[in-house]
């Protein structure tokens, strides 16, 4: 409850998205505070890359409001500089190398060049510096497009997929730097469609027909067992 | 797209056979510069005035007009008729006529050379024969070739009808062209399709600053390439340039700005890359050969004579003819400048507008 008298670093509010008569998000509203990160659970096609990207500004809600750090993100880009993305779609530069994506990025973004040596530090991505990003396996990718994204020191991560089919190193090394993010006062909106990796959010968003629900980590992962359970159930009754 | 796939390439074989319709080059500009004022020399006149492929168009009443004719393109021939003309024939002297013609266009030139040759001929030969009757030959007798009258011809600003002079430096800046137009078809959507589209977009860079940096780049870029380009047509193989190379330079990056905002007006109104470079190739090839270059815009159908000033290739190719040949002058360049600029206006405020509607639509 402490982490919740404090303002929010992201708020959405009412959010619909309308996709000609197709309607795919139908009323999202949900905030995230410093130190939280919530994850935002959905199968193939239920509009989770969709929220993730309305809630950065690369998509426009058809209604609804999104506020970051207190700045509607209608109302100019101030709030970009507040915030990393790591895409599920592979969205670096594929003709740059992986040290050309970091400066790019970092020019693109204003960010210091101290932030490039550090991050390559950090993520090990020293030994693959001079090699195209279309020619790196999963795991370095993802660290590298994590990498980009906190280029600019931002308040609050959104992360589509970030560690899905990837290697273990890169997953573990993955997750450890998102929970020093986070327990330097960031925030991350973590979009992923494995049950298993809601153990590393603090509630989790269940996106199901343009709705969202929040539950604790714990309760998410109930309530889907049970639906496992119970479509097993249902096969077993065939099978019989 | 693919309906356009499938018309452009019809449209163009129309447009071909529209643009060479005539087949021939008649009613090519000619004046003449009567210095004698004589009856011989009016009915030298009205024989040209009848030639199939001359077009009469000026009776400049001084050489120094007819330079000046010449010299803007208005006149492609010259012909100057000498004083005493009517009289020298009359008493079967010789008299030498003065063909001018202008070399700068090739295509004209020849064919200008052929008409005027044959016109020359029969009015040399009738004089001739009409002497000879005159002095109490028989006609038979006559008729072998007595020419009192003699034809100088020179050619003008490529004295030695080199076709070199007039085709190479436009078939070189042909290639560079059509590669400067289709890489500025990917201005905005080589970009805007790409999947990196996402973290430029996250970025918070100003899209200002973006297609500024970018445009920049591609116009410095397209100047680079032209250098050595300039450097091998007007240094190794010493094609004529009579403008002062700044001036050049200068009328170049105008044209580099104009097809750059025509490759990025295509590139906002298409969906992919792919549909961008299409249209690039549709449009780079087509524009030189309505350029003006290889057939004149005169001997173009009508309608098609005031369409293909639509394309910046017309203004810098014809500009360029201008400029290498005869360097007339800045007054003279000023419709060529300002072509080249409103096209750039209009088409990179098109494109804003594309680019903000689609926002909207977003």
């Amino acid at each position: 409850m402490g982490v919740q008298e404090i303002s929010p670093i992201l708020e959405a509010i009412d959010l619909h998205k309308f996709f000609g008569k197709k309607k795919v998000l139908d009323g999202v509203s949900l905030n995230v505070y410093p130190g939280e990160c919530l994850g935002i659970f959905g199968l193939r096609a239920t509009g989770k890359t969709t929220l993730l990207h309305m809630l950065v500004g690369l998509d426009r809600p058809s209604a609804g409001l999104v506020k970051i750090m207190g700045l509607d993100i209608r109302k100019g880009d101030r709030y970009k500089a507040l915030v990393g993305l790591v895409t599920q779609e592979k969205s670096l530069f594929q003709d740059l190398t992986v040290a050309e994506n970091l400066d790019f990025i970092a020019s693109l973004k204003g960010a210091p060049q101290g932030n490039i040596t550090s991050l390559i530090d950090k993520f090990y991505l020293q030994d693959y510096l001079q090699m195209a990003v279309n020619s790196v396996d999963a795991g370095v990718f993802q660290r590298l497009a994590l990498a980009c994204a906190l280029l600019n020191a931002p308040q609050l991560l959104i992360l589509d997929e970030p560690v899905k089919d990837i290697d273990l190193y890169s997953q573990h090394l993955i997750m450890r730097i998102i929970q020093e993010f986070l327990s330097q006062g960031g925030a991350c909106i973590y979009g992923f469609s494995n049950m298993e990796s809601s153990k590393n959010m603090h509630r989790v968003g269940w996106l199901d027909n343009g709705r969202i629900t929040v539950y604790e980590p714990a309760e998410a992962l109930q309530i889907w067992d049970s639906l496992i359970h119970s479509y097993n159930n249902i096969d077993g009754e065939k099978d019989e | 797209m693919r309906n356009v796939m499938l018309f452009i390439p019809l449209l163009g074989v129309l447009l071909f056979a529209w643009l060479y319709s005539a087949q021939s080059l008649n009613a090519i500009p000619t004046a003449i510069v009567d210095l004698d004022h004589s009856r011989g020399s009016r009915e030298f006149a009205d024989k040209l005035t009848g030639a199939e492929k001359l077009n009469i168009t000026a009776y400049p009443s001084t050489y120094q007009e007819l330079q000046e004719a010449i010299a803007g393109g208005r006149i492609v021939v010259g012909v100057v008729i000498p004083e005493n003309f009517g009289q020298d024939v009359a008493l079967g002297r010789q008299t030498r006529v003065l063909m001018i013609i202008d070399g700068s266009n090739m295509v004209y030139a020849t064919n200008a050379s052929a008409a005027l040759l044959e016109v020359t001929r029969t009015v040399s030969a009738e004089a001739g024969i009409r002497t000879l009757v005159g002095s109490g030959m028989q006609l038979d007798q006559a008729r072998e070739a007595y020419q009192p009258i003699t034809f100088r011809e020179e050619a003008w600003f490529n004295p030695t009808m080199n076709y070199a002079y007039f085709l190479v430096l436009s078939l070189i800046l042909n290639i560079w062209q059509q590669c400067c137009t289709l890489a500025s078809a990917m201005n905005v959507i080589g970009e805007t399709g790409m999947k990196s589209w996402l973290q430029i977009k996250a970025s918070g860079v100003s899209m200002t600053r973006l297609f500024i940096s970018k445009s920049m780049t591609h116009i410095i870029t397209f100047m680079l390439m032209v250098l050595p380009l300039y450097f091998l047509a007007f240094r190794v193989l010493k094609l004529p340039l009579q403008c002062n190379f700044g001036v050049l330079m200068f009328f170049t990056l105008l044209f580099v700005i104009a097809i750059h905002s025509v490759g990025t007006l295509m590139s906002s109104a298409v969906s992919n890359a792919v549909d961008a470079s299409r249209l690039g190739m549709m449009i780079a090839l087509p524009s030189f050969v309505l350029s003006g270059y290889t057939w004149p815009i005169d001997a173009m159908p009508p309608l098609l004579q005031s369409l293909v000033w639509i394309f910046p290739q017309t203004w810098f190719f014809q500009g360029l003819n201008y400029l290498t040949f005869k360097n007339p002058g800045g007054d003279f360049m000023l419709p060529f400048y300002a072509g080249l600029i409103v096209t750039a206006v209009v088409c990179y405020a098109i494109s804003i507008m594309l680019q903000m509607w689609r926002e909207k639509l977003q």
